[in-house]
């Protein structure tokens, strides 16, 4: 019962006129940058994030939320409307929602799309209601060997499940943490990796210098590179006739979207996962199941259902770490728990008891802007598709004037902008080579919280790694540790795996 | 052959590879300037994380370069372009422009700068009139100006055009009232638009 009077005190300070107003302002920055090709949450949170340091954490905290989540409804926009993913979360949502615009049933595809991600992100933030506090409240046990052992599981879930090459992963990993590590060290005080004496390394590489540099500079590489500066369209008609017919057409996707929110929401809270693996899970997982499983991918609306109930889904199930543990689900949230740093706040299970209006207005302005998001993405719907006829060539070079700015603002230092675009450079080349670049930007997040916790928890010990080993001394961080290590090792038993049933079945 | 072609995949990803492997050794050298051991007696040297972070970054690119050797890994053999010549000129130009807007940046200051870079970008890459293009770079750095030193209280670079900022200055924190304040700032904002406008029409 206690979690309703908080829940309660949360929306209302959601509804705050402060708050509200940038809530339903953030929604439509997010469905904006979402339905633009190449931008996504993240993109938004990165490049966003440098203007929140003059209103309080809440509301900021609430801001970017609606970035995030506006981004998961706007994504649909233009992988229906040009066959292009407005954001990687919506690659899925290409198989049928483009054939459906082809056919000349856009709007269907639309109204599905934003549907699906209303009913996957108000469920998500039900289980998210229900599993925060209890989860917070075993949190609040974990010390400092424990909140290390989940950050290497954190760091393992990328490799274990990750997909992608495994060297190139771990690398990832370690160049984030060893960028965490320039500047001051934190016990002896000592400077380290001052690269040629330069003074601007002494307060080491904020993250924000990465994040900008990766998934603002490198993105509008990517992206001119697959665009050239150019996009097409289809066809669209609006008529309220339409949209009807596009809610009847919902009825039967009632278990696209079951699955879509409750896988959705779990593959979420996995650190590696987020939302781009939860909504081509779910797609696929939908198809399977489907009685009519061949009209997948010739335009069915329980395909458009499947992935946006997911990414939607994901997104809030990825904040649930967050929160509880400081661990982020998401690129996205691995951004806004850097953000929480800077803000003057520690994130973890703490926030609940220190900062309950802070974590219950997020909460509270995730039901609210849900609703928000629903209305403005179908009323804005025209206003969208003008937004999209925007030639790539003239939006590249007004986010590289906000990654500048946002670069610079932070630290007011030129030195890091000169990184962000080395980062921002390097970054493209790497992804182009198919290095990941996710882990690097959660580790080096990450990277101070963990090598605190690590020397905290060797002090505790007298110096011996045993500590996260013990079983009877320390369980859970025994527990979290030995599933790591399974987590890192499982991919060498992929082939083997493989060999072996490729045999079965020749035998 | 143009040198696009030249440069396939399989080229870049073995010439990344060793790149990175020697910025690991540099790391690595580099953080040994601090003490890298540890032990149970003494507390971690400030060198140790990072010497290892570095070593265990070096040996992930000595196992990428052995799969590239046997042949393992999609890269070692797609002998396709790294980046095609259409967008190798789009990737080359954006980032001299880039290095250039932030050079500028340091001497010039932001807002003039940007103008510059603004209407060079668009004049590059986009088919747009002039007269558009000009309001747009001249537009763009009033609205950053507007949002960073107003309302924000965050001052950006501005080099040698500083001086030109303070009489700016002067009617910010001036005791000017604040619907004064607003004309101002509607006016700055479309008086460039209208400017370009008339002047697009007389030399028609």
């Amino acid at each position: 019962m206690e979690t309703v009077g908080f829940l309660l005190d949360g929306i209302f300070t959601s509804l705050q006129w402060f708050n509200l107003a940038l809530l339903i302002f953030g929604c439509l920055i997010g469905l904006f940058v979402g339905a633009m090709p190449g931008l996504g949450s993240v993109n938004g949170v990165a490049i966003l994030i440098p203007i929140t340091f003059i209103i309080p954490p809440t509301a900021a905290i609430i801001f970017l939320a609606a970035v995030y989540y506006g981004a998961m409804y706007g994504g649909a926009i233009s992988s229906v409307m040009l066959g292009i993913p407005g954001a990687s979360t919506a690659v899925a949502t290409v198989f049928d929602g483009r054939p459906l615009a082809v056919k000349g049933e856009a709007m269907t595809a639309l109204t599905a799309a934003a549907v699906g991600s209303f009913v996957g992100g108000t469920v998500s933030v039900i289980l998210f209601t229900l599993f925060a506090p209890p989860l917070a409240e075993v949190a609040l046990r974990f010390n400092a060997p424990e909140t290390f052992a989940l950050m290497v599981m954190a760091f393992a879930t990328f490799v274990g499940l990750g997909g992608d090459d495994v060297p190139k992963t771990i690398f990832s990993i370690l160049i984030g943490l060893a960028l965490s590590t320039i500047g001051l060290d934190l016990i002896t005080g000592k400077p380290r990796l001052i690269f040629f004496n330069i003074p601007g390394f002494l307060h080491g590489i904020n993250f924000l210098v990465l994040a900008i540099g990766i998934y603002g500079i490198g993105e509008m590489l990517w992206t001119l590179e697959e665009t050239k500066g150019k996009v097409q369209m289809s066809k669209l008609s609006v008529n309220m006739k339409e949209v009807g017919r596009a809610f009847g057409a919902l009825k039967k996707t009632i278990m696209a979207m079951n699955i879509g929110s409750f896988l959705g929401f779990f593959v979420g809270i996995l650190p590696a996962a987020g939302a781009t693996p939860a909504s081509l899970m779910s797609y696929g997982i939908t198809k399977q199941l489907s009685k009519n499983s061949k009209e997948f991918g010739d335009g069915v609306p329980a395909g458009v259902v499947a992935p946006e109930c997911a990414n939607n889904s994901a997104s809030t199930g990825s904040m649930l770490p967050m929160l509880t543990l400081g661990i982020p689900g998401s690129p996205t949230t691995a951004i806004l728990l850097g953000g929480m740093i800077l803000w003057g706040l520690t994130p973890g299970p703490l926030l609940f008891t220190q900062e309950p209006e802070f974590v219950w207005g997020l909460i509270g302005s995730l039901y609210i802007a849900n609703f928000f998001t629903l209305v403005l993405n179908i009323a804005l719907i025209p206003a969208f598709l003008m937004v999209l006829r925007i030639p790539f060539a003239i939006l590249a070079p007004v986010i590289f004037v906000l990654c500048v700015t946002g670069g610079y603002a932070p630290t007011q230092s030129l030195h890091d902008v000169w990184l962000m675009l080395l980062f921002g450079f390097a970054g493209y080349i790497l992804r182009k080579l198919d290095y990941p670049v996710a882990p690097a930007v959660l580790s080096i997040v990450l990277g101070p919280l963990a090598e605190k916790a690590l020397r905290q928890s060797l002090i505790l010990s007298d110096g011996s790694m045993g500590i996260f080993f013990d079983v009877s001394e320390k369980p859970i961080a025994a527990v979290i540790m030995y599933i790591a290590i399974v987590l890192l090792i499982m991919p060498a038993f992929g082939p083997l795996y493989r060999r072996f049933f490729k045999k079965k079945q020749t035998a | 052959m143009s040198i696009t072609n030249k440069i396939t995949v399989k080229r870049a990803e073995i010439a990344v590879a060793v790149i990175l492997a020697l910025c690991s050794i540099a790391l690595m050298i580099k953080s040994a300037e601090n003490r890298i051991t540890w032990n149970a007696e003494e507390n971690m040297g400030a060198g140790f994380l990072p010497f290892y972070l570095s070593l265990g970054m070096f040996i992930c690119t000595i196992l990428t370069i052995i799969k590239f050797v046997l042949k393992r890994s999609p890269q070692s053999k797609d002998d396709s372009p790294f980046i095609d010549a259409v967008a190798f000129k789009f990737i080359a130009v954006t980032i001299i422009s880039l290095v250039v807007l932030v050079l500028a940046i340091g001497y010039l200051g932001i807002y003039f700068s940007l103008i510059f870079f603004l209407a060079f970008y668009l004049r590059y890459f986009s088919e747009k009139s002039i007269s558009f293009i000009t309001i747009f770079a001249i537009t763009t750095p009033i609205l950053t100006f507007l949002f960073f030193e107003w309302m924000l209280k965050i001052p950006l670079p501005q080099g040698v055009s500083e001086p030109l900022f303070y009489p700016v200055y002067d009617f910010m924190y001036g005791g000017f009232s604040f619907a004064v304040k607003m004309i101002f700032i509607i006016l700055t904002v479309l008086l460039p638009t209208a400017l370009v406008f008339l002047t697009s029409r007389f030399i028609k």
